[in-house]
């Protein structure tokens, strides 16, 4: 443990990404991140739209959206249309990668203003790419779920993966602990109390007939199911 | 199910004694600094969860008439199991006095976590750094000056096992303080405390700290806050919670303890250096990583049962009985107490009620210290090698496959090979397991079909005795029923299996002094609990003799026991008395079979009979103790007709296949 350990924080993210400042073409993008945020939250209304975003115009660039069949306004309500999905979910993804990646990859702890310039200037195929370079990570650090991309779906393990769960590890490797997607909150909770939080470094001693992992000088035996949800950067 | 084991405390509480709490992850020593503090003996083995009671015990500490209170390892103080419940618990409802936190020393990351708390507590206490030699030979030191510094409380090295380090230990319970560090949490975080803070009573321990629990989820919580506020008060906290969860998508728990952590390394980055030592390639590292390997694991977990089979069934069970039954009993004290007694009392009406067929010398005595005694002492002999080598929750990785057959994992082998001691004793320790589920699972599976050492030791001497077939089919039998019933009551049972997460202690060369004292305090404990039960059953089988009870419950128990079983009439004694205590039962079948009165495959079926009937008075109680008097009840009330029924079909068809035993 002798490393200092540089966690990749997530608390400190709370509520609603900070907005990205940025010129006149992509202020479209930034409510559709709104839109899209809000509604995960359950929390989708026009008014909430405009408390949440920081745009003067932001009423007006809604109604150009809504001409141009991407939302359809009905007072409060807001939907986005098939085309404005697609937008949206695309945005969100890139946008959740890049804080994955500056997170996790560079260790920024800025890494919000990184990604909002990031996500802009990243390709289809380059998001892929990230995204298959992280193990196709299925939240983002702040713990919301990352839009899955077609990569995903496929899973093709062409790029090996810098970012893998750690029921790939072989044993004897070593790895620092990256992001960890419990399935239960219990379950989290449990782990982080024997140490396992982002930033740990583990090693891998054994698979069968149970999985026994090494942090430090503490020696946990553990299932199957539980290493597939720890996500470890081999070191 | 409040407060275990905390009738003692109770006298405690408001008295002006001085006070002295240890605290501290699970297997990091205190019930052996406990033993040094006091001179009172508690268990102290070399797995997380031996303890799962608070212990107090008198001592004089600085020329101060103290108590020692020793409690079950935690993880965290926000309890994830009974055990740990316990734990904070006594923070909770007790005016703490002076709180030792004992760490290893070589994980102390993860001790750090609680002293962080502790911290939050905002109550007095010191850090004991224990088993620093292990550290060290691990290449780890601390700066302990330092440690002290940064933390603001004393910081004491010692190892608790060799005594090194206690008047230092001493000195410095004298001088308890609040620790001064502090962590700052997420804003969201920071506001919700200040939310809660703003509703929470005067408690002993800080509101801050509280109000973390709260966040953290801890539901073991809701006990106290009822207690303490009104309902109302109660719903908007929670409502608080909620609102704070809602703002993240991890669980509050972890966030916080995350933060704790990142804490803990800051600290730790300071006081830690470490050099490399070649310790990955030490025998008892390699013994530790093969009694776990998927191929070597298996013929070293048979080599483990064979050797304590051999040990506790062939020598124990067989060479020391015979010695002490045939020689010591049958030659010497037997008849010398026929002498003694026909001499001194000449009422033939006294004289039977103690050497007669019934009598407290010749039969409550002799079952007792002849037979069951040796064989117990035996096996808690090498469950404590055991025990103390760090083997059995190796042996949990091993079966965990296996377990989850009965909707278990791997960690309530414990609990289950305890009851291979004692089935009393198990039935505490079930509650190192999680769920409501498993406790209830183990509980009834011990009361079933695990049989105690005494019974087990009987049994074993009377089967191997016929031939490996007849040991076989015994072993078999009950190897099915656990996990058939396991594997029904699962499926019937609600509620979901728990996560297998389970710490494994390094392997440790056992201490002999250690395992003596273990041993002898479990034998003191055998014989206070089953010496006057065996008194009782003697008197009861006498007075009903002389009634003529005895005969008439033959007679009832007749189309049962001789013709449903297939056994010999007189065996319906037996199986009363194991009413009392299974291995009386069992140790009543034994004498059956050695004056030739059982056949092989009576021998066989009576004992199926035998293991799977009721659980002993002291099981029962404790199982009404930990699962309540209607589940034990649905238990006894499946366990009784189903220990026949089993019996009765084993009968069936051992005598319609015509097997040779």
């Amino acid at each position: 443990m002798s490393e200092q350990v540089r966690a990749s924080t997530v608390e400190g993210t709370a509520g609603h990404p900070a907005l990205c400042v940025l010129p006149e073409i992509e202020k479209e993008d930034e409510l559709f991140e709104i839109i899209w945020t809000l509604r995960e939250e359950g929390n989708l209304t026009f008014d909430q739209i405009v408390q949440s975003c920081t745009l003067k115009d932001c009423k007006n660039i809604l109604k150009d959206l809504s001409k141009n069949g991407w939302i359809n306004i009905n007072d409060q309500v807001v939907e986005l249309l098939p085309k404005g999905e697609k937008r949206a979910q695309e945005l969100v993804r890139r946008h959740r990668l890049s804080l994955r990646l500056f997170y996790d990859l560079f260790l920024l702890d800025g890494a919000e203003a990184e990604a909002c310039k990031f996500e802009h200037i990243l390709s289809p195929e380059v998001t892929d790419s990230v995204c298959t370079l992280l193990g196709h990570p299925p939240n983002s650090p702040d713990g919301k779920p990352i839009p899955r991309g077609a990569c995903c779906a496929l899973f093709r393990q062409e790029m090996k993966p810098l970012v893998a769960p750690l029921a790939d590890l072989m044993p004897g490797e070593q790895a620092k602990i990256v992001f960890i997607t419990p399935e239960s909150h219990s379950r989290l909770d449990r782990l982080s109390a024997m140490g396992v939080v982002p930033g740990s470094v583990v090693k891998l001693h054994q698979k069968r007939p149970s999985y026994v992992l090494q942090l430090g000088e503490t020696m946990i035996a553990v299932d199957r199911d539980i290493t597939k949800e720890i996500f470890v950067k081999k070191i | 199910m409040h407060s275990h084991g905390s009738r003692e405390g109770e006298q405690h509480r408001d008295s002006n004694l001085n006070k002295v709490l240890l605290i501290g992850n699970p297997n990091v020593g205190k019930s052996a600094l406990f033993g040094l503090l006091t001179g009172k003996y508690v268990t102290v083995s070399n797995y997380p969860g031996t303890t799962v009671e608070v212990t107090y015990g008198n001592a004089m500490l600085n020329k101060t008439r103290s108590i020692v209170i020793d409690t079950p390892g935690v993880n965290s103080l926000v309890p994830m199991s009974e055990d740990e419940k316990v734990t904070r618990d006594i923070l909770l409802t007790d005016k703490a006095g002076v709180v030792v936190q004992v760490a290893d020393t070589k994980n102390l990351r993860r001790g750090l976590l609680i002293t962080i708390q502790l911290a939050e507590m905002d109550i007095p206490f010191l850090l004991d750094l224990n088993m620093d030699d292990e550290a060290k030979s691990r290449g780890i030191f601390i700066d302990q000056n330092l440690l002290s510094r940064l933390l603001g409380i004393e910081v004491i090295k010692t190892v608790a096992i060799r005594k090194s380090g206690i008047d230092k230990l001493l000195k410095g319970i004298q001088h308890p303080r609040p620790s001064g560090i502090d962590v700052r949490y997420d804003d969201a975080i920071e506001g919700g405390i200040r939310d809660i803070v703003a509703l929470l009573p005067e408690a002993y321990i800080s509101r801050r700290a509280l109000a973390l629990m709260i966040l953290a989820g801890d539901e073991s919580l809701i006990g106290w806050l009822h207690a303490n506020l009104q309902d109302q008060v109660i719903s908007q906290i929670e409502k608080i919670r909620q609102g704070v969860q809602q703002k993240f998508n991890n669980s509050l728990g972890y966030l916080i303890n995350h933060r704790r952590m990142k804490k803990a390394d800051e600290i730790l980055a300071q006081v830690m250096s470490r050099h490399e030592t070649g310790r990955s390639s030490t025998i008892a590292f390699l013994l530790g990583k093969w009694s776990m390997h998927p191929v070597y694991g298996i013929p070293i977990l048979l080599a483990v049962l064979y050797a304590v089979y051999q040990f506790v069934g062939v020598f124990g069970a067989g060479t020391v009985v015979n010695f002490l039954e045939k020689t010591i009993f049958g030659e010497y004290l037997n008849p010398w107490a026929t002498k003694i007694v026909q001499f001194i009392l000449p009422v033939r009406f006294l004289q039977e009620l103690i050497i007669g067929e019934y009598g407290i010398v010749t039969m409550a005595f002799t079952y007792a210290i002849a037979i069951v005694l040796p064989i117990v002492g035996f096996f808690f002999f090498a469950f404590g090698i055991l025990e103390d080598s760090g083997y059995l929750p190796r042996l949990a990785v091993m079966v965990n496959k296996v377990f989850k057959i009965m909707g278990l994992n791997g960690k309530a082998v414990l609990p289950m090979i305890l009851g291979l001691g004692c089935d009393t004793m198990a039935t505490l320790t079930t509650r190192i397991l999680e769920t409501k589920k498993e406790r209830l699972l183990v509980t009834f599976l011990l009361a079933l079909g695990v049989p105690c050492s005494a019974q087990l030791g009987v049994v074993l001497g009377m089967v191997s005795g016929i031939s490996g077939l007849a040991t076989s089919i015994w072993l078999g039998t009950m190897v099915c029923v656990l996990f058939l019933v396991g594997y029904l009551a699962s499926k019937l049972l609600p509620g979901e299996p728990s996560d297998f997460v389970l710490e494994l202690p390094p392997i440790r060369i056992p201490q002999l002094t250690n395992i003596l004292i273990k041993t002898m305090a479990r034998v003191q404990w055998y014989l206070k609990e089953a010496v006057p039960l065996f008194v009782l059953g003697t008197l009861i089988l006498f007075t009903a003799d002389k009634l003529g009870v005895l005969l008439l419950i033959q007679k009832m128990a007749d189309p049962v026991v001789v013709g449903f079983l297939g056994l010999p009439s007189k065996a319906a004694e037996a199986l009363v008395i194991g009413f009392l205590r299974r291995d009386y039962g069992a140790a009543g079948l034994f004498m059956l079979a050695k004056g030739g009165m059982l056949d092989p495959i009576q021998t066989v079926v009576s004992l199926v009979v035998v293991t799977l009937f009721v659980p002993c008075i002291a099981n029962f109680f404790v199982m009404i103790k930990e699962q309540g008097i209607r589940a034990a009840l649905y238990m006894v009330a499946f366990i009784f007709p189903f220990a026949f029924a089993v019996g009765g079909a084993i009968n069936w068809l051992l005598r319609s296949m015509k097997v040779a035993l």
